[in-house]
């Protein structure tokens, strides 16, 4: 199921003019991915409503600026900020590891 | 019936009608929604939420924001219309073509079954990770995969960028939202420009024969019904008394018209007990 989610979701994300930055990143259809790739088109902070980087290890979605991760849960996404904010406050400086 | 963990809320707190104890109630109900549902509305709501997206007549390659619609009535609902329509839309374009190969054929049906939607896409989003996980059960077991995502959000803060979406919908939610002025704006920064609200939401009975028998069930029969199906008269008493205080067809007429939108406009259902409010981002 999530396979043929993830082929429709590559195309539709090729035809994008993928001006996102942040958020459109490599796709690969993993089997058993947790997030819906498509999802990652449309999800913003919802507080600064600047786009998210989606980090794989820890299954979260995270705003660099803000140093705020929302967690995704069972492949929905929390976008909660009370809740994102007080469970997983990083410092900025941790988001420099980048890829 | 599976045994399930609730929370008593007390009468005082609900009256207060503060967010935490509105969760509360809703994380109560979720189990039985759509049972409850069809009981206190005797199924009418089914037809309430046909209307909604006969309303929105959607083409193939809508995008939908569907917002408090937690459980997936609409989301469903408009999968199955934008594939019908894409189904006649291909069913018409053979017809038209006269003299054609069996080549040309085969490759039309071929493109109903790899794009059945059209490219639509609706995205369900819900304050209530209750409410989301019953729709995504929902969905799993209706056979809904493509073209649906599920996003737990704040209807008053909403984790979408700006112009994106052809759609908004918002069906029994709006009179849930504690600051229905932020969510109105939320839905109007969202959409794109050209894009459509709109609200399926109880509203009032001017009828005055008609309202008598209305408030009759809405206080003696549904929280009967809320403590027989549910184990819950509370919350469902609650969600009677949020119903009258929620805004007349005017007034919310006039919210939705602050937040920005042109062109609003609303229908009345049953003669009022439900209203289709709709307006435009123009």
């Amino acid at each position: 199921m999530l396979r043929g989610c993830g082929r429709g979701a590559a195309a539709v994300l090729r035809g994008a003019a993928g001006s996102r930055g942040a958020s459109g990143q490599e796709r690969g259809p993993e089997p058993g991915r947790p997030l819906e790739p498509s999802l990652l088109r449309f999800l913003v902070c919802p507080l600064s409503k600047r786009p998210l980087r989606y980090e794989e290890s820890t299954n979260e979605l995270i705003n660099e600026e803000l140093g705020i991760a929302y967690p995704i849960i069972d492949g929905i996404p929390n976008m909660i900020p009370e809740a994102a904010r007080t469970t997983r406050k990083r410092p900025p400086a941790e988001g420099s590891e980048q890829p | 019936m599976a045994p399930t963990c609730k929370r008593r809320v007390s009468g005082k707190a609900l009256a207060n009608g503060s967010v935490g104890v509105i969760y509360q109630v809703f994380e109560n109900v979720a189990e039985k929604y759509d049972v409850m549902n069809d009981s206190m509305s005797l199924g009418i709501h089914r037809v309430w939420k046909d209307i909604l997206v006969h309303k929105m007549n959607p083409s193939p390659g809508t995008l939908l924001v569907d917002v408090a619609g937690g459980t997936g009535d609409i989301a469903f609902r408009f999968l199955n219309y934008v594939r019908s329509v894409r189904e006649r839309q291909l069913q018409q374009k053979l017809r038209h073509h006269q003299n054609l190969s069996w080549q040309e054929i085969s490759k039309s049906y071929q493109e109903e079954k790899s794009n059945p939607l059209g490219d639509s896409q609706v995205v369900v989003c819900d304050i209530n990770k209750e409410m989301l996980k019953a729709g995504k059960k929902r969905a799993q077991h209706l056979g809904y995969s493509e073209g649906l995502s599920w996003v737990l959000g704040n209807a008053e803060e909403l984790p979408f960028d700006d112009d994106k979406f052809d759609v908004y919908t918002i069906a029994f939610g709006i009179r849930n939202v504690t600051r229905i002025d932020l969510a109105l704006q939320e839905a109007y920064r969202v959409l794109k420009p050209g894009g459509r609200f709109l609200c399926l939401e109880f509203s009032h009975v001017s009828n005055p024969l008609l309202s008598r028998l209305y408030d009759l069930y809405s206080f003696q029969v549904i929280p009967v019904l809320g403590e027989v199906i549910a184990g819950d008269w509370k919350s469902y008493q609650y969600l009677v008394e949020s119903i009258r205080r929620f805004p007349p067809q005017e007034e919310l007429k006039a919210m939705i018209e602050d937040a920005g939108f042109l062109k609003v406009d609303y229908q009345n259902l049953n003669s009022g007990i439900v209203a289709i409010h709709s307006g435009f981002k123009l």
